[in-house]
C-alpha cells in the first residue's frame, strides 16, 4: 500500500475509493448508482420518521393498537416502510407504559431499524453499549441522565434475529393541547431506542 | 462460538458515551463502505451472515480497536480476496 | 412443519459452543425463558454463513429473567431465537 501522510483517515478513505474502481471495472457496482441509492436512502431514512409514527400512536388509539399488532402493516398509513434494504424486515414496536420501560439492543451485532430510522448513532454499536445494557440498564440509563423509577419493570429487546425493533415512548405530560408535528418534535432518536423518556 | 463480538453481559467495558448532534456518516468513506457493502448483498457476493462472520473471526485486538466501518471495510476485504473477486495485492494497490 | 413452540413455554437454549458463526448469545446458553411469540420463519444463520443449504424454520421472540441470566437483576430479556436453538424445558433430549 502506499505511504500516505495524510492520516489513517485519509489512508482508508483512498483504499475504499480504490476498491470502488476496482469492482466497477469487474461489472460488480456503479458509483453513480451507487450514490443515488445512498443519497435516497438518506433523504428517505431518519429518526423523524419514528417520531411521526410515535406521534400518531400518542394521538390515534385505532393506529397504535394496528401499531402494536403489525408495525410492517400500519407503517404505510404514513407512507413509511420497512423496506429499502434487500427484503421488507420485519418491524416490532414495543410500548412504554407507566409499569413497563423498553430499551432495545443487538449485542451481537448492531442490528437497528435502519431502513426506517436511518444509521444507528457510534454508541449503539459499541460494546460498551451492547455488553452493558443487557446486564444492568437502569445503570446505563442513568448515564444517559435517565433515571427510572424502581417500581418500573425494565424489558430489554436483544435484535438477534430477523426483527428490529422500536420503542413506543409514554407521551410527556402537559402535551395535551399539542398537535401532531408538536408533538413529533418532542420525540428523539434515543427515546425510540428506550434510553430516553420520549 | 464465543466470539469477540458476543459481548453481551461481558463486564469491564467503560460507561457508554454519547456523542451530540453525532451525523447518519462521519466521513464519506464510511457512507461509502455502507454503499458499497449493500450492492455487494444485492449481487449476491455473499449474504448477511457470511458478512457478520467475516467481522467475528477478526482478531479480537483488533475488532476492539477498529471503528464500526472500519471493521467493514476489513470484512469486504476478506470476503472479496476468500471468494477470489480480487487479490489482496490488487485492493493494496494503487 | 408446524411450529414445535407456542407461547407460553418454558424453552432452554442450547448449551453448545459451535466453531462457527451463530445467533444465540453466550450469556443465554442452557437458560430457560418463556416463549412470547413465533416470529416467522428464516434460515438457520449458523448454515448461511458457510453456505449450507438451509430451510426456513422458526425464529421464536423467548423472554429471559435477569437473574436467570446473570444470577442478579429485577429486568427481563427477551432474545429472538431460531427453533434448533431452543428444547422445551424439561424436556432435553426430546424432540
Amino acid at each position: 500500500m502506499s505511504e500516505d501522510h495524510a492520516g489513517p483517515a485519509a489512508t482508508l478513505a483512498a483504499r475504499v475509493r480504490h476498491l470502488e474502481a476496482l469492482l466497477e471495472q469487474r461489472g460488480l457496482i456503479d458509483a453513480r448508482e451507487l450514490d443515488r441509492s445512498l443519497e435516497a436512502f438518506l433523504a428517505r431514512a431518519s429518526p423523524a420518521n419514528g417520531a411521526r409514527v410515535v406521534a400518531r400512536a400518542w394521538l390515534d388509539e385505532g393506529f397504535r393498537a394496528r401499531l402494536l399488532s403489525d408495525a410492517n402493516a400500519a407503517l404505510p398509513e404514513l407512507g413509511l416502510s420497512m423496506r429499502g434494504g434487500l427484503q421488507e424486515q420485519r418491524l416490532k414496536v414495543v410500548q412504554n407504559t407507566e409499569q413497563q420501560h423498553n430499551v432495545i439492543v443487538c449485542t451481537l451485532c448492531s442490528c437497528y431499524p435502519i431502513a426506517l430510522l436511518g444509521p444507528s448513532p457510534t454508541w449503539y454499536k459499541s460494546p460498551a453499549y451492547r455488553s452493558r445494557v443487557v446486564r444492568d440498564p437502569r445503570a446505563v440509563l442513568r448515564e444517559f441522565g435517565f433515571e427510572l423509577e424502581s417500581a418500573v419493570q425494565v424489558n430489554v429487546w436483544d435484535a438477534s434475529a430477523e426483527t428490529r425493533y422500536m420503542v413506543l415512548p409514554r407521551r410527556p405530560a402537559g402535551t395535551d393541547n399539542l398537535n401532531e408535528q408538536a408533538l413529533a418534535a418532542l420525540v428523539t432518536r434515543n427515546g425510540l431506542i428506550g434510553v430516553a423518556p420520549a | 462460538m464465543s466470539r469477540i463480538n458476543d459481548v453481551g453481559g461481558m463486564q469491564g467495558f467503560p460507561p457508554v458515551e454519547e456523542e451530540a448532534g453525532e451525523p447518519a456518516f462521519h466521513a464519506d468513506w464510511e457512507a461509502h463502505v455502507f454503499a458499497l457493502n449493500q450492492a455487494l448483498l444485492r449481487h449476491g457476493v455473499y449474504n448477511l451472515d457470511e458478512f457478520r462472520d467475516a467481522i467475528e473471526r477478526m482478531p479480537p485486538a483488533e475488532y476492539l480497536t477498529s471503528s464500526y466501518y472500519e471493521l467493514w471495510f476489513r470484512a469486504i476485504t476478506v470476503l472479496l480476496a476468500e471468494k477470489g473477486v480480487l487479490t489482496e495485492e490488487e485492493m493494496a494497490g494503487g | 412443519m408446524a411450529e414445535l413452540f407456542r407461547p407460553g413455554d418454558q424453552v432452554r437454549a442450547s448449551r453448545s459452543d459451535p466453531p462457527h458463526h451463530t445467533r444465540l448469545p453466550r450469556y443465554a446458553r442452557g437458560a430457560t425463558g418463556t416463549v412470547l411469540e413465533c416470529q416467522g420463519r428464516h434460515p438457520l444463520p449458523d448454515r448461511r454463513a458457510r453456505q449450507l443449504p438451509a430451510r426456513p424454520e422458526p425464529v421464536y421472540a423467548v423472554r429471559f429473567a435477569a437473574r436467570d441470566l446473570f444470577g442478579d437483576g429485577d429486568h427481563t430479556v427477551t432474545l429472538d431465537l431460531w427453533e434448533s436453538y431452543l428444547r422445551l424445558a424439561g424436556l432435553e433430549g426430546m424432540r
